[in-house]
């Protein structure tokens, strides 16, 4: 097959190809929510959908090196609001790889037993996700399940005050130099005079006047989701 | 257990770490103190006890072995994660902690049946679907039978009519059950059948209205009892799922249970328009409906409080109302009432 783009290596298990991204596939022959899958040489590549994942939308949109905002393959991870899981499976593709075989810790945290039933099944056949019922709110509930400190977390919870928790929660588990990600839902947070642009820099001036992160980048995903931003920090070492 | 024993006589700060495998007593210089290894027989099902037991703060039973050797030690609970010299996991035990992880979700996933709260909101949501379904089928239902029978009264008749014909063997005999001539022109035998069906269909949604109501009054009547005393059970089970749960509503301003219902309403009081005087939950009480409309508001507000302050009762664990409370209520409006009985003046 001819394909046009050349595809560009942003990771051991991530690669774009003009405007997809598609990730190593880690369970060959399963998708997880109907993304197309195409075989190259020995792997299988699954498609990463920009407008179902805030994450793979900030890979695109991002004006810095999009590997910037990828985990390493074999690190220790933290997803908090996880869903059914569509992004965390890319997640764990490059984290973990096919078997664990990175031995990779992807610690996928949501508080909805509905979501939960999801990504059980899901955690069944890749080793190295851990799925967690919890509050993503309560550092308690979640640090049992951490071998150590993540070093790339991703908070997407759709409640209000998400800026103040993703300090909180960066201040517990986020290691040093490490990376974090906050996908922030204007819908969610409370009203406030001005709309969503006020309610994007009232989050924006909680995280820059936090000591332990630095505000890399914020992401306009507005092509792919309506009311978000993502931002991209790193913790101070 | 496995334990250093050492340590005795140590003074200054020292450090409790601890995780589901084992705890630590650390010093200042982040020198061991003192170990208590978990060596009993582990089973994914006990790790995944133990994870429950950490999520909710409690100790491990190594950490609280070392609590007594040292009483004076800080515990934290996050220490093992930020310890660089915390023994990474084996291979055994990593294997066991996958595996204990999704028993630990699976478990939670079980439980939420537990949960009251989700239980009523599947009953409130299910029949507010029903009625509106109900709704248009039953009228679709009277208005097709009288479409044939042109001399049934579709106002006084009204509830009589979907049983009729959903008992009768053609369009004459349901009107021989309704009392009324035979129709001048009759369905063909499959339009006959299509029109039977539709309106079993209808006393079968009656039906299936019912007992879901009777399962709500069931269920309010234990999980709000002071709410229900007041404003029935009905109206108790819809303000709790519109809320989002008991906790919620009992921990809800009184003004925004008054307002619950009225989303519309709110939006557009955000925007400019007067506030809304009540919700769809308490318009339904007999006494905000039936009453005047300049009280409508001051007595939704009085009962507001009051309904709050019954939900309140019933989630912190208070006694439930008694009748003669909640007639005392009931005076009290039928007060506020009487002291206004004329429109206030328009300036």
């Amino acid at each position: 097959m001819i394909s046009l783009a050349k595809p560009v290596q942003l990771g051991w298990g991530v690669r774009r190809e003009g405007r997809s991204l598609w990730t190593r596939n880690a369970v060959k022959g399963v998708s997880v929510r109907g993304e197309r899958r195409k075989r190259d040489g020995r792997n299988e590549w699954r498609r990463w959908d920009p407008s179902r994942s805030k994450v793979a939308a900030s890979l695109l949109k991002t004006k810095n090196k999009s590997s910037d905002l990828l985990p390493e393959s074999g690190s220790s991870c933290l997803y908090l609001g996880a869903s059914t899981g569509g992004t965390v499976s890319h997640i764990h593709d490059h984290v973990c790889g096919s078997g664990n075989h990175h031995e990779g810790h992807v610690v996928a945290v949501d508080i909805s037993p509905r979501m939960m039933r999801n990504l059980v099944k899901l955690s069944e056949k890749r080793p190295g996700l851990i799925p967690v019922l919890a509050d993503a709110r309560k550092p308690m509930e979640i640090s049992p399940y951490m071998r150590e400190k993540a070093t790339w977390l991703h908070q997407d919870l759709s409640i209000g005050d998400q800026a103040e928790t993703f300090v909180k929660m960066t201040g517990a588990f986020l290691a040093q130099g490490g990376v974090a990600l906050l996908s922030l839902k204007a819908a969610s947070e409370r009203w406030m005079e001005g709309g969503d642009l006020a309610r994007f820099e009232h989050s924006k001036r909680i995280i820059e006047a936090c000591e332990h992160l630095d505000l890399i980048e914020t992401i306009d995903i507005s092509v792919f989701e309506e009311q978000h931003v993502v931002f991209h920090c790193v913790r101070i070492p | 257990m496995r334990g250093i024993e050492a340590g005795c006589g140590f003074r200054g700060i020292v450090k409790l770490h601890y995780d589901w495998r084992m705890a630590r007593v650390i010093d200042d210089d982040g020198v061991v103190i003192d170990e208590v290894i978990w060596t009993s027989k582990r089973s994914a099902g006990i790790v995944a006890d133990r994870l429950f037991d950490l999520q909710r703060g409690r100790l491990s039973a190594e950490a609280r072995v070392l609590t007594e050797r040292f009483p004076d030690a800080e515990v934290d609970s996050m220490g093992a994660m930020s310890d660089l010299d915390w023994p990474s996991l084996e291979d055994d035990e990593l294997k066991i902690f996958e595996a204990a992880a999704p028993i630990l979700a699976k478990r939670g996933v079980a439980n939420a049946a537990g949960d009251v709260d989700r239980r009523l909101d599947m009953l409130v949501s299910s029949a507010a679907e029903l009625r509106s379904s109900w709704t248009t089928n039953e009228s679709r239902c009277v208005e097709w039978t009288g479409l044939f029978l042109s001399e049934v009264d579709l106002d006084a008749q009204r509830n009589d009519i979907p049983e009729a014909i959903a008992e009768a063997d053609s369009i004459e005999s349901a009107a021989s059950i309704l009392g009324v001539s035979a129709p001048a022109y009759s369905p063909s035998d499959i339009e006959w059948e299509a029109l039977r069906d539709h309106a079993k269909g209808v006393v079968e949604l009656t039906e299936r209205l019912s007992s879901h109501e009777d399962a709500i009054r069931d269920i309010a009547q234990q999980h709000v009892p002071s709410l229900s005393a007041l404003i029935g059970p009905l109206g108790a089970a819809r303000l709790v799922t519109l809320a989002g749960g008991r906790e919620r509503l009992a921990r809800m301003p009184s003004g925004s249970l008054q307002v619950l219902g009225a989303h519309a309403a709110m939006a557009a009081h955000r925007r400019g328009a007067p506030p809304p005087k009540h919700g769809a939950i308490l318009f339904s009480m007999p006494q905000i409906s039936k009453s005047p409309r300049w009280v409508r508001g001051k007595i939704a507000r009085f009962l507001a409080g009051k309904a709050s302050i019954a939900v309140r009762c019933d989630h912190f664990g208070g006694e439930p109302w008694r009748d003669e409370q909640v007639s005392a209520i009931h005076l009290e409006t039928e007060a506020i009432k009487a002291k206004f009985p004329k429109p206030p003046k328009r300036r």
